[in-house]
C-alpha cells in the first residue's frame, strides 16, 4: 500500500514534521530519495509497536468518531413510553407502579431498578421542583442496554416526594442509559426544558403521547439552534 | 541514467534499508583509511620539517622561527581556508550535538596543513586534534556524499575520529574510547563495532605505511606497593599541573584578543615566545616525543629543578603557542608534561625518602602522562588506555586506574568541564544523546502547536463568548482584532470563572474588558528551552504562539509532555 | 502568511539597492523580509545534508554602528515591519550558524572584482550549493533596484524546472500577476513539453495561471532571451548540476543570468513545492 508521509504522520498520530525531523535524523524506518520517501508498512509497524507508539489506519478513527454520537431527548421517550393515571400513595408506591409498567424491560432488571431508584431516593430526592421529579439509578443497570430510556408517567394525584420546593410532585421522569455520559447529555437537554414554566403548565394538563412527543420535538429544535 | 545514480543513495538499497549496520560497517572501513591516511601524511610532514630545520638548531635567529610557523599557519587559516576562530574539537562535537555532524569539507584538510606549520616550526601543540577534526570531517563528508542520515552521520564522524587517533598513536583501542567517549558520549553497539572496524582500518593503514611501532617502548617495571601509594600524591600533582594548562590557556586567549592587532600577528608573538623559551630549554619544542622517549627509558638525567622547570616551560609554551593563535591539539604537549610531571614527582620522592627504593623514574613519568590526558579530557577510560597501548605496558595498569581516577575527580571538582567542552558547556551546546538538553533541542515549537483554539473578538459580549466555551476543548481563548486580525490577549477560563453564572453581566460585559492583554508570546523559531523556562517564571501551563501579530496556536505543557515522551522514547531505545 | 525572505544587509548604496529589491518582492510575494547583519566576514547555513559555509566580502563589514540604523530607516520607509534576525548559536566564537528554514532568499549580484565571494558578477560556487541545498528559492536580484511588474517562468522540462512552475504559480496566486511560460525548444517538439505538463497533471493550474505558453525558437539563446519582458521576474529552475556538462558547454544557468538583468528567483531540487 502506498502511503504520503502525511498518511503516516496521521497514522502515528505525530506532527508532520516530527516525522520529517525523524527521517532526517534516522530514527524511524523511512528513507529519503530526492523529493519522495521510501518505507515498508511492516517495517514501520513493527517499528512503532517496539517504540510503544500507537499506529492506526485513519479509517479506523472515522467510524469511532460516528458511533460516539449522542441520542437525543424524543427517541429515548418514544422508546420508554407515556403513562398515565398511575396509582400510588407515596413515593415508594408510585415508583413500584411505574417500575412495573414500563415497557421493555425484563422482571429481574425492573426488580434491581425499583431497588436501585429507591437508594438513589434515599440519598436525595429527584424532585426538582415545580412538581416534575426524575427518578434515575445512580449508576446504571448491570445488564447492557444500547439506548437510553425515557419513561414519562403522570401520577393519579400528586405525591410528596420531598422535592426540593417542597410541592407535591404529579410527574415522574424515569432516566435509564447505558453510560452516565448519555445519562448527563440527557438531563441538560430535558432541563432546558422544565426550566421553561410553560412547558411545565403543559405537563400538568397531562397530555396524551402525540401531543407530549411534538412538543417535545419542538424543544428539540431550539436546542439544535442554540448549539450552532 | 537512474542507476548510474542509485548507487549514490546506498542507504535505500534494499539490503541495507531494514537494518543498516551493514552498510555502516562497509562506510567505517572507507572512513577509516582515509582518516588513518590523513595521520600518516601530517606524521610524514612533521618528520620532514623537523629534518628540514633540524641542523638550524644551534643559529641564535633560530626563535624567530616558530613565529614564522605560527603566523603562516594563522594566515592559512584565516585568509585561505578562512576557517573560524577556535581549535576545532569543540566544533565537532557542536555539530555532532546539534547538527548530526556536519562538517564542512575544508575541516578535512585545513587544519593538517596549518598545524604542520605550527608544530613543524617548532610550536608546542600536537597533531592528535587536527587529525581528529581531519578524520571527523572526512566522516561526515562521506556521509553527506552517500546523502545517509544524522544517525549514520553522527557514527561515521565518530569513525573517522576513532580511524584518526588509531593511526597517529598506532592504538586501536584507545582511538574507539576515544571517539565514543569524547566525540559521540553514547555507548551503544550500533555506534561501537563501526566505530571499532575503523579503529582497526586506521590502525592497519599506519602499520603499513610506517610500520608496526610502539611509540614509546620501555622496560618492564617491578611495581611495589609503596609505588601504588605514591600514586596518590603523583594524581595531586598531575591535577594541578592540569589546571594550571587550562587557566593559563584561557587568559592566554584573553589577553592576545585584548591586543590590537591582526590574528597573524599575535600568532608571531606567542610563537616568538616560545621560541625564546626554546632557546634555554630545547625540550618544549614541537610536539616533544623524543623527550617522552628518553624518559621513559630512564635516561632523562637533570635534576629535580631543571626537570620541574621544564613542566612548568613547557605549560607556558603551549599556553602562548596556542593561547596566541598558533594552530593544533594538546595531547602531545598533555604527554610531555605529564612525563615532566611524573619525574620531578620521582626526584622529589627519592629526595625525601632516600632510604625507599622506587620504582624507575620511566614508570612514574607514564603515570603522570596518563593523570595528565584523564585530567585535560576528563576522560579517565582514553587516558587509561591510550597509554597502556602507547607504551605497550600493560602491568602498570593498576596505578595508572588509580592516577586517572584521581585526576579525574580532582579536576572535575576544581574545573567542572573538560578542556573541549568547556565552551560548549558555557553556552550550553553540550547535547549528550538520551538528555534532556538534546531532547528539548530536537523538538521545535512548530510541532507542538495545537491549533483547535477557538478565537473570539474583543467586542463579543460574555453570552456569547458563553456559547463559545460550551463548544470549545480548550481553556484558553486568543483574543483577535476585528479588522486586522491582529492578536490582542487571551481570555482563560480562570478570567472569567466567576461571572460565569451571573447572568446580569453576560449582556453587559465585553469580552475586550476581560481579556489579558500583558501576555508573554513565544515565536515558532524560539528554543523550546527558553520557552519552557518563561513558562516555570511565570507559572504558565500554555503560552499563545503569535508571528507577525497573528495568532497561530497554542503551546502547552500537557502535549509537551506527550512530546517529550516520544521523543525520549524513540532517542533513546537501544534496539536501533 | 508567516513567509520569510532572509536578506543579508551590506551597509553600502548597493546594498541599499538589493534591500529595497528584496523589499518589493516581499510585498509582492506577502512575505515578511529577516534581515541579518554580519557581524563577521563568514557564517554557516546547516541545511538538512549539507553545511554551506558563506564568506562575505568586508564591504559587508563596513561601518557596523550604521548598518541598523540605515536597514531601519530604509525598511521603514517602505512600511514592512524591520525584523532582525539575531544568530542564536555559534559553531566557533567566529562562525555563527544561520537556520535555514526560511521561504526564501536573497543573494546580490554585483560587479564585484572579488569573485569568490557571495554576489558577484555569476552565481558562485557557494550560491550554486545555497540552491542546491536549500528548501527555498534564492533571488538573486538585479544591480538596481528595478520593479517587476509580470513573472516569466523558464520551463524546460526538468524535475527542478517544475519546481520553478509551482514557485511561479505561487506567487502568481499571491501577488495576482501576470505569468507567462517560456521554453527554449531544443529538438522536441512543442507537443512533447505539452504533454510533458498533462503527465504532472498540471494543466488545470496551467490554464488558470499562465497568460501564454511561449516557444522560443531563434537560434541562438541570445536572440531567444530578447523576448522575455524586460520589467518580469524570471523564475527558472537549477540547470543541472552535471559537473561534465558544466566544463564542456558551460552552464545554462550562468548564460542566462549574464545575458539577462532581471531579477530571478532560482529553484533548487530541494523545494518542496506548494502552489
Amino acid at each position: 500500500m502506498k502511503m504520503t508521509i502525511h498518511e503516516v504522520a496521521q497514522c502515528l498520530n505525530l506532527h508532520v514534521i516530527t516525522i520529517e525531523r525523524w527521517i532526517r535524523q534516522g530514527r524511524i524506518p523511512i528513507q529519503k530519495t530526492g523529493n519522495g520517501y521510501l518505507f515498508n508498512e511492516s517495517a514501520l509497524k513493527k517499528w512503532a509497536k517496539m517504540y510503544r507508539l500507537p499506529f492506526s489506519m485513519p479509517e479506523k478513527v472515522k467510524s469511532r468518531e460516528y458511533e460516539e454520537k449522542p441520542e437525543n431527548l424524543l427517541s429515548a421517550m418514544k422508546r420508554g413510553g407515556v403513562l398515565h393515571d398511575l396509582k400510588g400513595d407515596d413515593m415508594e408506591t408510585a415508583l413500584k407502579s411505574a417500575v412495573d409498567h414500563m415497557p421493555v424491560l425484563s422482571k429481574t432488571s425492573k426488580k434491581e431498578l425499583y431497588r436501585l431508584l429507591l437508594e438513589r431516593e434515599r440519598l436525595t430526592s429527584t424532585g426538582i421542583g415545580k412538581g416534575v421529579a426524575i427518578p434515575h439509578p445512580r449508576d446504571p443497570l448491570s445488564d447492557a442496554m444500547n439506548s437510553p430510556i425515557i419513561s414519562t408517567c403522570f401520577l393519579e394525584k400528586p405525591i410528596d416526594f420531598g422535592a426540593v420546593d417542597d410541592r407535591p410532585v404529579f410527574v415522574m421522569f424515569i432516566f435509564l442509559s447505558q453510560s452516565i455520559k448519555f445519562h448527563l447529555h440527557l438531563l441538560s437537554r430535558f432541563s432546558f426544558c422544565v426550566r421553561d414554566s410553560s412547558f411545565v403548565e403543559f405537563l400538568k394538563t397531562s397530555p396524551d403521547e402525540t401531543t407530549f412527543f411534538a412538543k417535545i420535538a419542538d424543544f428539540e429544535k431550539q436546542l439544535d439552534r442554540a448549539e450552532t | 541514467m537512474r542507476i548510474f545514480q542509485s548507487w549514490r543513495y546506498p542507504a535505500n538499497w534494499s539490503i541495507f534499508r531494514l537494518d543498516d549496520r551493514l552498510l555502516l560497517i562497509l562506510a567505517a572501513i572507507i572512513v577509516g583509511s582515509c582518516s588513518g591516511l590523513a595521520s600518516v601524511v601530517l606524521n610524514w610532514a612533521l618528520k620532514a620539517m623537523f629534518n628540514w630545520f633540524h641542523h638550524l638548531r644551534h643559529y641564535w635567529w633560530i626563535f624567530v622561527l616558530p613565529a614564522i610557523g605560527a603566523a603562516l599557519s594563522s594566515l592559512f587559516l584565516e585568509k585561505v581556508v578562512k576557517e573560524g576562530a577556535g581549535h576545532g574539537v569543540p566544533e565537532v562535537i557542536y555539530s555532532v550535538s546539534r547538527y548530526g555532524g556536519l562538517l564542512r569539507f575544508r575541516s578535512s584538510f585545513s587544519r593538517i596543513i596549518s598545524s604542520a606549520l605550527t608544530i613543524g616550526s617548532g610550536g608546542s601543540a600536537g597533531p592528535e586534534a587536527p587529525v581528529v577534526i581531519s578524520g571527523a570531517s572526512i566522516g561526515s563528508n562521506i556521509a553527506k556524499y552517500f546523502s545517509l542520515n544524522d544517525r549514520q552521520r553522527v557514527t561515521l564522524v565518530g569513525c573517522g575520529a576513532a580511524g584518526a587517533i588509531s593511526s597517529i598513536f598506532n592504538a586501536p583501542i584507545a582511538g574507539m574510547v576515544f571517539a565514543i567517549e569524547v566525540i559521540i558520549g553514547e555507548w551503544k553497539s550500533v555506534n561501537i563495532v563501526p566505530i571499532a572496524i575503523a579503529s582497526v582500518v586506521g590502525t592497519e593503514i599506519s602499520r603499513i605505511l610506517q610500520g608496526n611501532q610502539i611509540p614509546f617502548s620501555h622496560r618492564l617495571f617491578n611495581i611495589s606497593h609503596m609505588d601504588i601509594l605514591a600514586c596518590v600524591g603523583l594524581a595531586v600533582l598531575t591535577a594541578a599541573a592540569a589546571i594550571l594548562l587550562t587557566r593559563l590557556l584561557r587568559s592566554m586567549d584573553k589577553i592576545a584578543k585584548k591586543l590590537p592587532a591582526p590574528l597573524w600577528i599575535r600568532a608571531a608573538i606567542g610563537g616568538c615566545a616560545v621560541g625564546l623559551i626554546g632557546l634555554f630549554l630545547p625540550e618544549v619544542l614541537g610536539k616533544g616525543y623524543h623527550v617522552v622517549q628518553t624518559t621513559i627509558e630512564g635516561n632523562f638525567s637533570q635534576g629535580l629543578a631543571i626537570v620541574g622547570l621544564a613542566m612548568i616551560a613547557k605549560i607556558v609554551a603551549t599556553a602562548l603557542t596556542l593561547g596566541w593563535g598558533g594552530s593544533g591539539g594538546i595531547f602531545a604537549p598533555c604527554l610531555v608534561i605529564g612525563c615532566f610531571a611524573g619525574l620531578t614527582y620521582h626526584h622529589g620522592l627519592a629526595l625525601l625518602w632516600p632510604s625507599v627504593s622506587w620504582v624507575n623514574q620511566g614508570c612514574f613519568a607514564l603515570l603522570g602522562m596518563a593523570g595528565l590526558i584523564s585530567g585535560m579530557l576528563q576522560a579517565p577510560l582514553t587516558g587509561i588506555f591510550l597509554i597502556v597501548e602507547i607504551t605497550g605496558g600493560y602491568e602498570v595498569i593498576l596505578p595508572l586506574i588509580i592516577v586517572s581516577a584521581i585526576t579525574t575527580s580532582l579536576c572535575h571538582y576544581i574545573e567542572p568541564a573538560a578542556y573541549y567542552m568547556k565552551e560548549l558547556v558555557e553556552y550550553g551546546h553540550l547535547l549528550r544523546p538520551g538528555t534532556d538538553a538534546r531532547v528539548l533541542s530536537d523538538l521545535n515549537v512548530s510541532e507542538l502547536i495545537e491549533k483547535d483554539c477557538i478565537a473570539v473578538t474583543q467586542n463579543m459580549l460574555l453570552r456569547d463568548f458563553i456559547n463559545i466555551v460550551k463548544k470549545s476543548h480548550r481553556n484558553y481563548f486568543p483574543v483577535e482584532d476585528e479588522e486586522t486580525g491582529h492578536f490582542m490577549g487571551i481570555i482563560h477560563l480562570d478570567d472569567i470563572r466567576q461571572y460565569l453564572f451571573n447572568p446580569v453581566m453576560y449582556d453587559t460585559v465585553f469580552l475586550g474588558q476581560i481579556m489579558n492583554t500583558r501576555v508573554d508570546i513565544v515565536n515558532p523559531d524560539d528554543d523550546l528551552d527558553d520557552v519552557i523556562r518563561k513558562m516555570d517564571a511565570n507559572r504558565l501551563f500554555s503560552m499563545p504562539v503569535v508571528v507577525n501579530n497573528r495568532f497561530i496556536g497554542l503551546i502547552s505543557k500537557g502535549s509537551l509532555l506527550d512530546q517529550y515522551r516520544r521523543e525520549l522514547m524513540v532517542q533513546t531505545s537501544q534496539s536501533i | 502568511m508567516n513567509h520569510q525572505l532572509l536578506h543579508i544587509f551590506r551597509n553600502n548604496p548597493l546594498g541599499r539597492e538589493t534591500l529595497l529589491q528584496s523589499i518589493y518582492f516581499s510585498k509582492q510575494a506577502k512575505v515578511s523580509p529577516v534581515i541579518y547583519i554580519p557581524k563577521s566576514n563568514k557564517f554557516l547555513m546547516y541545511f538538512e545534508n549539507d553545511v554551506v559555509q558563506i564568506d562575505l566580502d568586508n564591504s559587508y563589514l563596513s561601518s557596523p554602528d550604521t548598518a541598523l540604523e540605515h536597514a531601519t530607516e530604509v525598511l521603514e520607509q517602505a512600511g514592512v515591519e524591520p525584523r532582525f534576525l539575531d544568530p542564536k548559536h555559534y559553531t566557533a566564537s567566529t562562525l555563527p550558524d544561520i537556520h535555514t528554514n526560511f521561504d526564501y532568499m536573497s543573494c546580490p549580484r554585483s560587479i564585484s572584482d572579488l569573485s569568490s565571494k557571495i554576489g558577484l558578477g555569476y552565481i558562485g560556487p557557494r550560491v550554486r550549493r545555497i540552491v542546491k541545498s536549500a528548501q527555498f528559492p534564492v533571488l538573486i536580484t538585479s544591480p538596481v533596484y528595478k520593479e517587476w511588474e509580470s513573472i516569466a517562468v523558464f520551463f524546460g522540462g526538468s524535475v527542478n524546472a517544475f519546481n520553478a512552475l509551482k514557485v511561479g504559480f505561487r506567487i502568481c496566486r499571491v501577488s495576482g500577476m501576470r505569468l507567462d511560460v517560456f521554453t527554449l525548444v531544443e529538438n522536441k517538439s512543442q507537443e512533447s513539453y505539452e504533454k510533458l505538463i498533462a503527465d504532472e497533471n498540471l494543466e488545470k493550474e496551467m490554464s488558470r495561471y499562465v497568460n501564454t505558453w511561449h516557444f522560443l525558437k531563434n537560434r541562438t539563446l541570445e536572440e531567444n532571451l530578447y523576448d522575455v519582458p524586460h520589467n518580469a521576474l524570471v523564475v527558472l529552475g537549477a540547470y543541472g548540476h552535471h559537473l561534465l556538462k558544466d566544463i564542456v558547454f558551460g552552464s545554462k544557468m550562468e548564460k542566462i543570468q549574464s545575458t539577462i538583468s532581471n531579477n530571478l528567483l532560482i529553484v533548487g531540487p530541494k523545494y518542496t513545492a506548494v502552489i
